[in-house]
């Protein structure tokens, strides 16, 4: 009550929100629209429509209609409904971002989607959508403002010049190293297979080659053979690299990376232009991440965990793959040392970090778990054909072993510095994670019965931001007493961090 | 720093439950066996439920060995875990918040779980069960109270 007897929020939607509410939902139903234009009868076709249709509008303009935002003095008030009223405030000070997000619709018509984020984490808390630029922009600076006056507020407005850009030929770089090409090539050919267009297409294209040449190549000797079959591999790379280089082009494009008030900022997009603020407060880890392509360009990846940021929770499948907060998607090493400094100000890089081994046993390990895998491959293998030569993969899969166990662990290594954790892991792909220690949850330490057998034993932090799988920090193969303690001494760090470490000095 | 089991009431708990969950196994399995052929059906039912009366019967024990924990100034850890063990160590500053529940058997013999959240992304909740009910709001009060230190 107390919210709307203390303002009425009088803000309105942009003119054309109700074409974004629109599509928006009819996003959902792309699959089964698609479905029935292809398939479905032609005479039921407008009415059939028309109802899925206009219910959506009539829904979309009612939504634009008696959607209103405000700003009281200490909060953004948004207020939907006519019947079922909600009345929701978000405190300035609980805002830690407010991302805008333009297709190429919203580029014509001058429009941005703006989502306001919270420390909550899961969805945003409000998704208003749209606005024009002016009025997003304005949004922006009222919420900013208002949230803290520690900030410099000359700063917010007008961004320095930016940490890093990305010209086009970087962003094409990144497409050749980035295998995300294979996505695309898994997409397309899924909806062939859905509309049925593959089978058409091996139809007729087993009609228009001759059938001669295919037998031909059938009969002839090995080396025809193989040459089809290497020109057949050589073209789907090059076909993956070059969706991949269009991929990176249409979503990277113009990355840009600026200090804005104390925070990073970061745009990029070619169609879509993504706006993003990367709160320092709210950084809980970088990582870094080197494949064997990322060598040849000389070249590395920067990734960082938000705090509360779109988690994988469920329901927002498509929002999880934006959570991979780039702080830059390509850099040189030298650079990106310079970045991951500039991300986390609480770490002093000037003392080199202490690299640890893993325990001296490790690469044992490792070389066992390798080689039992290539000869399970083998005997499972050689088992299903009933043929011996698969057993040819046990004898490649033991030196590979070898020598990826060597190389594994010496490229593995962790080190406890006074403000942070560094994890580096990996040989062919290097991975480097930097964890600053008042950023820890919780440690833990675990032993499995193998690693008991082998008096060894692993360590996991977490934090408030590892949002996938991959980027949970986790160092495997170290002795038993060593991860013990490794455990031990980032729980009473983290313990000693900021309100427990005032109440120890008051009583000592 | 004492290194603490839960309540041995715990076992009791834990043998009440593993012996119920081999029942439900035991009928969910022999039912639907039972019209084919009754004699199969019998004999798998009586083999889940004498296996599952040895596990109820000596699991816990062990599990009871390896569960501990210990309350220091600066939180909780919890060891546990017969085959992969794990020791879990939660500063109290990090606790976001915390719950106290009790299952219709634990109420029987007086036990409690006590599970506190972080904020982090993996580890959110940490649970330590089997303590006695009283026991764990008085743990859960020592390490929530911000102003009890060493």
């Amino acid at each position: 009550m107390s919210a709307e007897l203390e303002l009425q929020p009088r803000e309105r939607l942009h003119p054309m929100s109700w074409l974004f509410a629109v599509i928006a939902f009819g996003r959902q139903f792309i699959v089964p629209l698609i479905a029935a234009a292809l398939f479905g009868s032609r005479e039921g076709e407008p009415i059939w429509l028309a109802t899925v249709l206009v219910p959506m509008l009539l829904a979309a303009v009612w939504k634009q209609y008696f959607y209103r935002y405000g700003f009281a003095a200490d909060a953004l008030v948004i207020r939907e409904g006519l019947f079922f009223h909600n009345i929701r405030r978000i405190d300035y000070a609980r805002i830690e971002n407010v991302d805008t997000e333009r297709g190429i619709l919203h580029r014509l018509l001058g429009v941005a989607e703006v989502k306001v984020e919270t420390s909550t984490g899961g969805k945003p808390e409000a998704l208003i959508q749209v606005l024009s630029l002016a009025a997003a922009d304005a949004l922006r600076r009222q919420v900013f403002a208002r949230r803290s006056e520690e900030v410099e507020p000359q700063q917010s407005t007008q961004p320095s010049a930016p940490e890093l850009h990305l010209p086009p030929s970087e962003v094409i770089k990144f497409g050749l190293i980035d295998n995300r090409g294979m996505v695309v090539v898994a997409g397309l050919f899924g909806l062939l297979y859905e509309t049925g267009l593959l089978e058409a297409w091996s139809v007729s294209l087993r009609e228009r080659l001759n059938l001669q040449t295919f037998d031909q190549i059938v009969a002839g000797d090995w080396l025809i053979q193989a040459g089809v079959v290497l020109a057949t591999l050589l073209a789907v790379l090059i076909v993956l690299r070059v969706f991949s280089v269009v991929l990176a082009l249409l979503t990277l494009y113009d990355f840009t990376l600026a200090r804005a008030a104390g925070d990073l900022k970061v745009r990029y997009g070619l169609l879509t232009r993504l706006s993003l603020t990367l709160r320092l407060s709210r950084i809980q880890a970088v990582h870094r991440t080197e494949t064997l392509l990322h060598r040849l360009f000389d070249r590395v990846s920067l990734r960082v965990d938000l705090a509360g940021g779109t988690r994988g929770q469920g329901e927002q499948n498509q929002d999880a793959a934006k959570s991979v907060r780039w702080l830059a998607p390509v850099v040189e090493p030298a650079r990106g040392d310079e970045l991951i400094a500039l991300a986390l100000p609480d770490v002093r890089f000037a003392t080199p970090p202490q690299w640890q081994p893993l325990a001296p046993g490790a690469h044992k390990r490792v070389f066992r778990m390798s080689a039992f895998f290539w000869s399970f491959a083998g005997v499972a293998l050689a088992a299903i054909t009933r043929e011996y030569y698969p057993l040819a993969l046990v004898a490649i899969g033991l030196p590979i072993s070898w020598w990826h166990a060597r190389m594994y662990v010496r490229y593995t290594g962790w080190a406890l510095q006074e403000d942070a954790l560094f994890v580096r892991m990996g040989w062919l792909t290097r991975t480097l994670a930097v964890v600053p220690r008042n950023r820890i949850q919780t440690a833990q330490w675990a032993e499995s019965p193998f690693d008991r057998r082998h008096a060894m034993a692993s360590v996991t932090v977490d934090t408030a931001g590892a949002g996938s799988r991959s980027d949970v920090v986790r160092i495997d193969y170290l002795e038993r007493d060593v991860a013990v303690e490794l455990a031990r001494e980032l729980y009473t760090s983290v313990a000693h961090d900021e309100p427990a470490r005032h109440a120890e000095r008051v009583l000592t | 720093m004492a290194v603490q089991h839960v309540d041995p009431a715990a076992i009791t708990v834990w043998r009440w439950e593993s012996a119920l969950t081999a029942l439900v196994a035991a009928c969910a399995l022999a039912v639907p066996l039972g019209p084919m052929s009754p004699s199969v059906a019998v004999t798998i039912g009586v083999a889940v439920i004498v296996l599952g009366a040895l596990f109820a019967w000596s699991w816990p024990v062990a599990r009871y060995r390896r569960l501990t924990y210990a309350v220091d100034g600066l939180g909780l850890t919890i060891q546990q875990g017969v085959w992969w063990r794990v020791q879990i160590a939660l500063p109290r500053v990090r606790i976001q918040h915390s719950d106290v529940s009790q299952g219709p058997l634990q109420r029987r013999y007086g036990l409690a779980t006590l599970k506190l959240y972080t904020a982090g992304s993996r580890f959110t909740k940490v649970e330590l069960e089997g303590l006695r009910h009283e026991d764990a709001i008085a743990l859960r009060d020592t390490l929530l109270s911000r102003t009890h230190v060493g």
